[in-house]
């Protein structure tokens, strides 16, 4: 028998520094928005679950997209971008997430951002935090170095294969396998950006010596990592909460790079004690 | 107690060559590695996604295109049913543990999926260290 999800997608175009974008967004939900960011090379599917979670729809309007050139949101309309060599800049990359939240004209969204996304969070919160309801990185550092490898879009090499087979070990191995061939499934669509996307990672992304001056009042912030990241582990992501003021760290045990794709139901109390702690800290300020 | 290294290696073959993953994609799957695990070194070719050969303390001299160099201790936490973290593969531990990876890099990414689907058949075998 049929069944029909409640998620619909859409299309929306916008500008970010003068590039025209066609972005596609899915959503389902009512309340305060929630808006997600996939990992590297991927797209909105990696939040499939959370999409359709009737205990997180009810209480937040969830909304993950595709960044451009990933998924089904295309390169710029305007530019010749075939004639470049794709390389994410941290700027664009925020200014890409104000700009996206602009066109659907969300009042201080929760932005939920993985691994590039849950580093471009913590750009987030240092340069506009009175646009954000809260922030949540997961798997993000303060730097990220060594990941900008040529061997992600090689052309002797297979790229769909290498950038999947990659991030295969990113993921625990006690995740359930579909799952995790999903994961790498979405990796293999988008080979073709993941050195351009870790040109921000590994090397525009470099926040050392400027944490302290997140305000968590202004915005509050808890990051998450799972214990099986060996990108950016939990001492890693640990270290990088240490210095924001005020910031709440979880680790997530039995999980790895992309927790909301790997094992939903792991992620899902985790997702709940950060969204809790977000809405107390929310209610207190209002207090 | 480690297993008897020719049995281990008759394992690690019928393994291979009964994968459904690795034999889903086996075409082309043709390279000459190596597995160093301190206490003995393993040599394995590939040929199109069946096990040519694989031969126990290969002697000096003989040719392969990458090696995987570890202590002992690593490849047994490597092959754990679900190993502890950062021993969960080669780029995982080799990032964060004592795993290194040498020889010609780009054999190694030209078969990375179907030799990252045999590795972790390790799982299942064991290692005979």
């Amino acid at each position: 028998m049929a069944k029909i999800s409640p998620v619909t997608g859409r299309y929306v175009t916008f500008e970010v520094d003068g590039l025209e974008y066609r972005v596609f967004w899915c959503e389902n939900g009512h309340g305060p928005p929630l808006v997600c960011h996939h990992t590297a090379a991927t797209h909105n599917h990696q939040y499939r679950h959370l999409l359709e979670d009737e205990d997180f729809t009810s209480r937040y309007r969830i909304i993950a997209y595709d960044m451009a050139r990933h998924g089904k949101s295309d390169p710029p309309r305007n530019a010749e971008w075939w004639k470049e060599d794709y390389r994410l800049t941290a700027d664009h990359f925020v200014n890409f997430v104000t700009a996206f939240c602009d066109a659907l004209e969300l009042e201080k969204p929760i932005f939920l951002g993985s691994s590039f996304s849950g580093c471009v969070a913590l750009h987030l919160a240092l340069r506009c935090p009175e646009r954000f309801g809260a922030i949540i990185p997961l798997q993000a550092a303060d730097y990220a170095p060594g990941w900008w490898l040529d061997w992600w879009r090689h052309p002797h090499t297979n790229a769909a294969q290498v950038c999947s087979s990659g991030v295969w070990d990113m993921m625990a191995p006690m995740s359930p396998d579909a799952e995790r061939w999903l994961t790498l499934w979405y990796h293999m669509q988008g080979a073709e950006v993941l050195k351009g996307d870790l040109y921000f990672y590994s090397m525009d992304h470099d926040l050392r010596g400027r944490l302290h001056e997140i305000d968590t009042d202004k915005c509050p912030m808890v990051m998450m990592t799972g214990s099986y990241d060996f990108l950016t582990p939990p001492a890693v992501t640990q270290a990088t909460a240490e210095q924001v003021a005020g910031a709440e760290y979880i680790e997530m045990k039995n999980l790895g790079h992309f927790p909301m794709s790997e094992n939903y139901p792991l992620f899902k109390p985790y997702l709940t004690q950060a969204l809790d702690i977000i809405e107390r800290k929310l209610a207190a300020s209002v207090s | 107690m480690a297993q008897d290294s020719a049995a281990w290696a008759e394992n690690f073959r019928e393994a291979t060559e009964s994968d459904p993953v690795i034999q889903s994609y086996a075409k082309y799957y043709t390279c000459d590695f190596l597995f160093d695990m301190e206490e003995l070194r393993v040599g394995v070719s590939m040929r199109d996604g069946r096990v040519q050969k694989i031969e126990i303390d290969p002697p000096p001299l003989t040719p392969h295109h990458f090696s995987l160099h570890a202590s002992a201790e690593t490849w047994r936490k490597m092959s754990q049913k679900h190993p502890p973290p950062f021993f969960q593969g080669i780029w995982a531990a080799s990032v964060r543990e004592d795993l290194r990876i040498e020889g010609d890099i780009k054999v190694l990414m030209q078969n990375l999926r179907n030799f990252t689907a045999q590795f972790e058949l390790l799982r299942q075998t064991g290692v005979p260290v």
